[in-house]
């Protein structure tokens, strides 16, 4: 079968066997971002926006996601808030999870203006950083508010 | 007016002790960065595993036709179809050579994989790997440790000791035992020191297996190139995983290449044999491009944490002096030992925690049952016997109504003080991290007790653990002309920041910048021997081996200077403008300097060193040994807890951790191991736990297994660096990836006991647990 998707601004014609999980036909079409974790929406390293809202890509089929707006980290580019803060805070280790917090930071920072960290955490508490970056992390969002708001 | 050319100013090279900023931030951020599973590999069949659905069993049959007939199927191959082609050598471990990459004649832990479907598609060989039916006869399954030790089945009918390990030699065809290992620490004499005692305390400590979930899952890939075999794996073990597949088919070691991107985390879990076995013996014999991919559920049973019994004892005089301390350490390590026999050996013989004790006596074990294998994950099993010996010291000290803390920094080891496994103590500054993170919490200031049902208390607990020795680490760089640098080693960057202080240690010796120097990943083909990225050791040995490799340089550098400009090497030296010569004040750049002696844009000179330590193997009855490690590991933790007595919940106000890392090459990530060290920590201490039943791992996904989020972040968290530095480390350097976890649940269970003065033996220090022991309490 054939479908369209919307990723990150740009159609893509995909070829897809039924049944098959939006979190696969992402990585065929070369988003490294997009990763599993766990197969079962528990760590949050395959999230992306679907019309600005998060979802487990490993729990989405890709069937569901026509006439809609996929966004990814990778297309938020190397100048975004987000991503920029994340950097600047140093909010990484080994990386893996990191595309997954920066979306839903994203996706915080557009539905709630000013989260304080009790609002973070509520926010972020779904995503696994096993290195335990959570500190930098906290941190990267608060600079991003405070940056976004100058 | 003077002919002397005016003195030239010259910066300080300046790139140890900065916080340069991690490799690979930005593209790791936006994702775009190229984990393994990213790497470009030639089209592959994807691999299936059908695992064993019995703990201990005797395979009768394999009834794979339904397997076959799945459209997509291309073969499916056996245990029996391996050990057909590649005999006893299939048989692969650091330790032992105990583990088939597929059972043969028999399974030994419920998850074991037994036969393997290639499909051409990852869904179809999955799917299919379940057509696949087993006859076995069961055999009664070893469960626990107590009746392994005590009972009449074995796991293995005789040990086998492979090559890589040579003094385990002597346990070859050791028949009817599951102790695959027996370490002896004897110091002293126990009894003289018992009579001395004015209080003793024992205890029956138990730390469950756990699992490492690093969020990036297993992946290997493998095939055949000419008459070489292809490897590109999650593995933090290239060189050694190198080594294993030459030996298991019979090659060269220059027809195995293997390779490796940055790992999305590890803590031990992507260590010696994991994929790479089966992945290479599938393509080597089936001649065919495989790749195996695994589920976090496989995962799971994949590799664990040891689950360790610790039975303890430890005595005080009346002044506060340790006089008398012993521990029987056992160490369940599963079907198969991996490194279990090291980890029983190095971790057990600092059961009874750095202090200064004149009589112990330290039995530590490694215990083969039908579960998971265990393996080395994060601390070495340091973690395990730090429970008892920190839970048990701050006994004493009750007993004694002493001060926890100030009990503790009478007895720990000091600079220049005799270990109980008789190596002198050097750059492990116990007192000093102790006396950090109790200034942090405020321990002397007066603390509210009580509000409401909440309980407050103050805990503390340091810990100790030897580097691994001897191993060996090799560095070679290649200067390029326009003054940049190409580093080629075995370390794996997995999260540590391997990458940025390896650039950082070289880059301060070349007087570089950040960005002018690349680490080129692990490529067997490329970069030279690694013995394994792990157990801290990649800061001092890796590091020193860069160090060696860039004073090479630099001194290279200045002998071709000093000709070039026809005065004495001695009058030369590098700055970060080039080469000056002092005498003249004349100055030579890399660039001009590189460019005049090869006569050419773009060339590369190239530099090696190599680093190796060594030890004195310490003595079968006593385990003393005059140099057991090569450097100390120092750490201590110190919490503030609130303890909710009607509902049995932790929460931490303030964990406080720091680590004596010899000197810190770059702060900013040194902080982030302890913090990190210190939240995984957190976990095992809390909640972090696997569970069996009859074998079975029973919450072997991440829907039932639980981690630390954002939101068990203590309320202040405060990593501390302690900087001694070692005589021999790179600008003094040693490493911190394990300090950080080592000293953390005893520290919280000991604020535990502070708040609401019950002592839990057990962990994970659940709801349940704290209110059972609430409850027992009231009897």
């Amino acid at each position: 079968m054939n479908l369209t998707l919307n990723i990150n601004g740009t159609d893509h014609s995909v070829e897809f066997s039924d049944g098959e999980l939006l979190l696969d036909v992402l990585r065929r079409l070369g988003l490294t971002s997009v990763r599993e974790g766990c197969g079962v929406g528990a760590c949050g390293s395959c999230t992306v926006l679907i019309d600005g809202h998060s979802v487990s890509s490993c729990l989405t089929l890709a069937s569901r996601c026509e006439n809609t707006e996929i966004q990814t980290s990778e297309g938020l580019g190397s100048s975004d808030l987000v991503v920029r803060a994340f950097i600047d805070a140093g909010a990484l280790q080994c990386g893996y999870c990191i595309p997954g917090f920066v979306m839903m930071t994203t996706e915080l920072l557009a539905e709630n203006h000013h989260p304080d960290k009790q609002a973070i955490s509520d926010h972020l508490e779904g995503n696994i950083c096993r290195c335990g970056t959570y500190p930098e992390i906290m941190n990267a969002v608060l600079a991003a508010i405070s940056e976004r708001d100058k | 007016m003077s002919n002397e050319a005016p003195a030239i100013e010259i910066e300080d090279s300046a790139a140890v002790g900065q916080s340069w900023k991690r490799t690979n931030a930005e593209s790791k951020v936006m994702g775009t960065f190229r984990y393994t599973a990213d790497l470009p590999v030639p089209k592959c069949l994807y691999l299936g595993v059908h695992r064993a659905s019995q703990p201990h069993a005797r395979i009768v049959h394999i009834d794979y036709e339904g397997a076959l007939a799945v459209p997509g199927v291309i073969k499916v191959v056996t245990g029996a179809d391996l050990h057909n082609v590649l005999g006893e050598e299939m048989m692969t471990g650091p330790a032992f050579s105990d583990q088939p990459p597929l059972a043969w004649q028999r399974v030994r832990y419920l998850g074991e994989p037994v036969a393997v479907v290639i499909a051409t598609d990852l869904a179809t060989a999955r799917a299919a790997a379940d057509e696949i039916f087993v006859e076995y006869e069961g055999l009664t399954p070893v469960l626990d440790i107590d009746a392994a030790v005590n009972g009449q089945v074995f796991v293995h009918s005789e040990l086998r000791p492979s090559v890589i390990f040579q003094d385990l030699k002597h346990l070859s065809g050791r028949k009817e035992t599951n102790v695959n290992y027996e370490y002896h620490l004897l110091l002293g004499d126990t009894d003289t020191g018992l009579q001395k005692a004015a209080t003793t305390v024992t205890g029956e400590f138990w730390t469950p297996p756990t699992s490492h979930v690093a969020i990036e899952l297993f992946n290997a890939s493998a095939w055949i190139e000419d008459d070489r075999l292809e490897l590109v794996s999650t593995t933090q073990t290239p060189s050694y995983v190198r080594q294993t597949i030459a030996s298991m088919l019979h090659i060269r070691l220059n027809q195995v290449r293997v390779r490796t991107s940055a790992l999305g985390g590890s803590f031990g879990s992507k260590m010696y044999d994991r994929l790479e076995p089966l992945v290479a013996a599938i393509a080597w014999t089936q001649k065919l491009p495989v790749r195996l991919e695994l589920t976090r559920e496989e995962s799971f049973v994949l590799t664990t944490r040891h689950g360790v019994a610790v039975s303890s004892q430890m005595s005080a005089d009346a002044e506060g002096n340790i006089v008398s301390a012993s521990a029987d350490v056992r160490y369940d390590t599963g079907a198969y030992a991996d490194v279990g026999p090291r980890i029983a050996a190095k971790s057990g013989m600092v059961a009874c925690g750095p202090y200064r004790i004149e009589n112990a006596r330290i039995t530590s074990r490694c215990i083969y049952t039908n579960k998971p294998s265990a393996g080395p994950f994060r601390g070495f099993g340091v973690p395990q016997v730090t429970w008892s010996h920190e839970s048990l010291i701050d006994e004493l000290a009750r007993n004694l109504e002493q001060d926890p803390a100030a009990f503790r920094r009478r007895n720990l080891l000091r600079e220049g003080d005799m270990s109980p496994m008789g190596t002198v103590m050097h750059s492990a500054d116990f007192v000093g991290c102790l006396d950090a993170v109790t200034d942090a919490v405020g321990w002397d200031e007066p603390m509210q007790r009580k509000a409401g049902n909440w309980r407050w208390g103050r805990g503390v607990a340091v810990g100790l653990k030897a580097v691994l020795t001897p191993t060996v680490s090799n560095a070679v760089l290649q200067l390029n002309q326009d003054s940049s640098a190409t580093l080629l080693i075995s370390t794996v960057e997995m999260g540590q920041g391997s990458d940025t202080i390896m650039a950082q240690i070289a880059a301060d010796i070349l007087y570089l910048s950040p960005g002018q120097i690349r680490v080129v990943s692990p490529d067997t083909d490329v970069t030279p021997y690694d013995t394994i990225t792990a157990g801290s050791r990649s800061t001092y040995h890796s590091g020193n081996a860069v160090k060696k490799a860039s004073e090479n340089m630099r001194d290279r550098l200045v002998d071709m200077a000093a000709a070039q400009m026809r005065v004495s090497v001695s009058d030369c030296k590098l700055t970060s403008r080039g080469i000056l010569s002092s005498s003249t004040q004349r100055i030579i750049s890399i660039e001009e300097l590189m460019l005049s002696q090869f006569g050419a844009t773009g060339t590369t000179m190239t530099t090696e060193a190599n680093f190796t330590t060594e030890w004195t193997p310490y003595d079968k009855e006593s385990g003393q040994s005059s140099k057991v490690t090569e450097h100390w590991f120092a750490g201590a933790a110190a919490a503030e807890v609130a303890v909710d007595i009607r509902t049995g919940r932790i929460h931490i106000r303030h964990l406080a951790v720091a680590g004596d890392v010899g000197r810190a090459i770059n702060p900013t990530l040194v902080r982030q191991q302890l913090a990190g060290g210190a939240i995984m920590g957190m976990g095992h201490a809390l909640f972090d736990e696997i569970v069996f039943d009859e074998g079975q791992m029973i919450n072997g996904t991440l829907l039932d297994y639980q981690l630390p989020s954002i939101k068990d972040l203590p309320d202040r968290l405060t990593p501390i660096i302690i900087e001694n530095p070692h005589r021999n480390g790179p600008f003094g350097a040693k490493g911190v990836g394990e300090t950080g976890i080592i000293p953390i649940a005893p520290a919280i269970a000991n604020a535990v006991r502070d708040a609401i003065g019950v002592r839990i033996t057990t962990l994970p220090l659940t709801p349940e647990r704290v209110l059972n022991a609430l409850a027992e309490q009231g009897k």
